[in-house]
């Protein structure tokens, strides 16, 4: 578990050391952050990660935008991506699922959820 | 916008140089003309009463961000507070076990001073990083209140645009309008009593995926 590397795509470098910290606390400590979709998406193909955690509203690409990238690109398209996100609108949540997201959580959240979601995931992967 | 009434009025009470009058008035009856005129051909009317329709909204928005950082100041005051009082009872803890153990250590310990002290300061640690996380979680606000923000000002600097290209356009020397797109995605919902087609929290999303089979 504590092998896994994760991205940490939000435009707010707050949200980003929240989540980073939440992760910590449970025990995934390999985390790199990124801006927006492009940087997310740059770093993903130089670098090796297991897990995205990202926003949806972001500027240069969002967070649907990136997702879609991640699942046509046949190295990347394995990674589970979780949207944690303001954007609450049912359609939102139906593309996300639809577009591949393994996981969609609102915020604001709570510790408990990033953590459920996560292992929730990492579990369904076997990972 | 209501209409109004576009005839010429008197500008400027009568002076003695009358010859002048009718010249302003025409002038400012064919503005006025070319005001109207400009406003329903270029469908700025309904641009700008779209934006002025936007405005409650943002007023809603601005609350949000109100009552958003009103809350997280007083989570975390109430969180340090509470972190405080832990912090001092380890303090204490810590100095009158240290005189125990400075008169009588072997006391210190059959009495079970030492390890109570131990168990009380990993209670007590435990409750302090427990604070020290909805602390970090209150900081969220500064996420949400700023796609907010970005809103607010978007909607304001649209509005200006519009007013802007409006007085351009509406000038003798016309020229070409520039208005801003509006943006897809809304952000958070600020307003608690949301439509059917948001959620309202995490529970709810949980739902709808579930139902889609994830």
């Amino acid at each position: 578990m504590a092998e896994l590397r994760f991205l940490i795509v939000d435009d707010f470098s707050t949200m980003r050391r929240i989540v980073r910290n939440l992760l910590k606390e449970s025990g995934y400590t390999e985390a790199e952050e990124a801006e927006d979709g492009v940087a997310a998406l740059q770093k993903l193909r130089n670098g090796r990660f297991d897990f995205v955690v990202s926003d949806i509203n972001m500027p240069n690409m969002n967070g649907f935008e990136l997702l879609t990238q991640i699942k046509q690109d046949e190295k990347l398209k394995h990674l589970p991506v979780l949207m944690v996100t303001a954007e609450a609108r049912k359609e939102d949540i139906v593309a996300a699922a639809q577009g591949g997201a393994a996981g969609y959580i609102v915020k604001p959240f709570t510790k408990a959820t990033l953590e459920e979601k996560v292992a929730h995931i990492l579990k369904k992967l076997g990972l | 916008m209501q209409t109004r009434d576009t005839s010429p009025q008197p500008a400027f009470p009568a002076s003695a140089d009358q010859d002048a009058t009718p010249d302003v008035h025409h002038k400012i009856g064919l503005l006025t003309r070319q005001l109207h005129d400009s406003l329903s051909e270029l469908g700025y009317v309904d641009k700008l009463r779209g934006s002025v329709d936007e405005l409650p909204d943002a007023q809603s928005r601005l609350s949000y961000i109100a009552r958003l950082t009103g809350e997280a100041a007083e989570k975390v005051l109430s969180r340090v507070e509470l972190a405080k009082t832990q912090h001092d009872f380890i303090a204490a803890e810590t100095r009158r076990v240290g005189d125990l153990l400075v008169k009588d250590p072997v006391a210190a310990v059959a009495t079970g001073q030492i390890f109570n002290f131990v168990a009380d300061v990993d209670r007590a640690s435990k409750e302090i990083d427990s604070h020290l996380t909805e602390i970090m979680m209150a900081q969220d606000f500064h996420d949400l209140t700023g796609q907010v923000i970005a809103r607010v000002v978007n909607l304001a600097a649209t509005i200006e645009e519009q007013l802007v290209t409006l007085l351009i356009q509406t000038a003798p020397t016309p020229a070409p309008a520039a208005v801003q797109a509006r943006q897809g995605l809304q952000g958070p919902v600020v307003d608690p009593v949301a439509g059917d087609d948001v959620v309202t929290d995490q529970s709810q999303v949980d739902d709808l995926l579930a139902s889609l089979g994830f």
